[in-house]
């Protein structure tokens, strides 16, 4: 199996723990949203949430602003809920 | 001397001249149906900066009461433009066009008036469609371009049969009407509440013009008292000109990260779409799905 590599296209690469990350992603989809955090179930898909491929593109924007590291909206696509965008990304930017 | 009118429709233009005199006619008097009187129509048209520039004359068979003016140095953004005309919008209700590349359903401005009469401060927001078999930057990756469109629009015998429109074209807003809405081409306001809300924020000021129409969206529907009506069975229709956001996928996803952006860092939220689904006008009875 091939491995995943910081400098991928193909996995995130953002610098913040596992932890931190989840943490954020639950807040932004909470208040996007307007649920209470513990509403966020965090291996349900973006789609379950009614997150749309724009709502994708802007979460991978002010992730960038958040985190000063690119993000791809696709990444969101192809890891489509926080707990595997977390697993998936590699933090060692 | 003051006129009477009912209805202002601003429009904004810039390398428009194939979709432009089509947008045009679609907000005419002979196109526009209506019941009983039609509503007096003021029609202002700001040329962004056109090359050559657009032309009155060019436009008088259509039988509009038309205003075209030109900013001295017009702006990568539309939003200079835009406000320019809601500047010299005269009606109490004014709806912005700020891609001029929209064709209006026979019913757009009927049904706006209906609209206004279901609240005190309606913003009212008719749906975006897309000419073409998919959303038009994913179309352009199978050959969707001005010729197709053409032809497409002969395929139905636009304008003679304008209600087809919809045949041929696809809602931006899914998978049903009553889903998260971003923006509207077409949104109409109280004349009061444009100049309340000092009209679109020129700090927008990324070519095509970034998130000011859905920042415009976002801020009328938080005007106190503010109700969104969604106008469901009417809308506009985008024509393939080479804009920002509707001609390449990659391009339309990059300005979109790219003006997400700037909106996060000029209000320090998000950009959200509206989830409210407000009152939900259905002009035609039965309603039209996307």
């Amino acid at each position: 199996m091939e491995e995943k590599t910081a400098h991928s296209a193909q996995v995130p690469n953002i610098p913040v723990s596992d932890a931190e990350l989840k943490a954020w992603m639950v807040t932004y989809i909470s208040d996007l949203l307007a649920l209470d955090a513990a509403q966020v179930t965090t291996s349900d898909t973006f789609e379950v949430f009614g997150m749309d491929s724009v709502e994708a593109v802007v979460m991978a924007g002010v992730m960038e602003e958040e985190f000063g590291a690119p993000v791809e909206p696709s990444l969101l696509l192809e890891y489509p809920s926080i707990d595997l965008f977390v697993a998936a990304n590699v933090k060692d930017g | 001397m003051a006129r009477d009118f009912d209805l202002s429709v601003v429009i904004v233009a810039y390398q428009m001249h194939r979709e432009l005199p089509r947008t045009l006619f679609s907000i005419s008097k002979d196109y526009q149906t209506w019941r009983g009187a039609p509503a007096n129509v003021q029609v202002i048209v700001v040329d962004n900066g056109s090359d050559p520039p657009l032309r009155r004359e060019d436009y008088e068979a259509i039988g509009l009461d038309l205003t075209l003016v030109r900013p001295e140095c017009p702006a990568p953004s539309p939003v200079p433009a835009i406000n320019m005309g809601l500047a010299l919008a005269e009606a109490p209700l004014v709806g912005a066009f700020i891609d001029g590349a929209r064709l209006a359903s026979p019913g757009l401005l009927q049904g706006v008036r209906d609209a206004s009469n279901l609240c005190a401060i309606p913003v009212i927001a008719p749906l975006n469609w897309q000419l073409g078999p998919q959303r038009q930057y994913l179309a352009s990756q199978t050959g969707y371009d001005q010729d197709v469109e053409d032809r497409l629009l002969d395929s139905i015998h636009w304008p003679e049969d304008p209600d087809r429109l919809f045949e041929i074209a696809v809602c931006e807003v899914q998978p049903t009407p009553e889903a998260p809405l971003l923006e509207s081409n077409a949104l109409f306001l109280r004349k009061d509440v444009w100049d309340a809300l000092g009209g679109y924020d020129p700090a927008f000021d990324e070519p095509g013009g970034g998130c000011a129409n859905p920042d415009m969206l976002l801020r009328a529907c938080a005007y106190p008292g503010a109700e969104l009506v969604r106008l469901v069975d009417e809308g506009t229709f985008h024509q393939f000109h080479g804009g920002v956001s509707t001609s390449d996928l990659d391009q339309a996803t990059a300005m979109m990260k790219a003006a997400s952006k700037a909106y996060y860092r000029l209000r320090g939220v998000p950009l959200r779409p509206v989830r409210a689904k407000g009152l939900v006008l259905r002009s035609r009875g039965g309603g039209r799905e996307c």
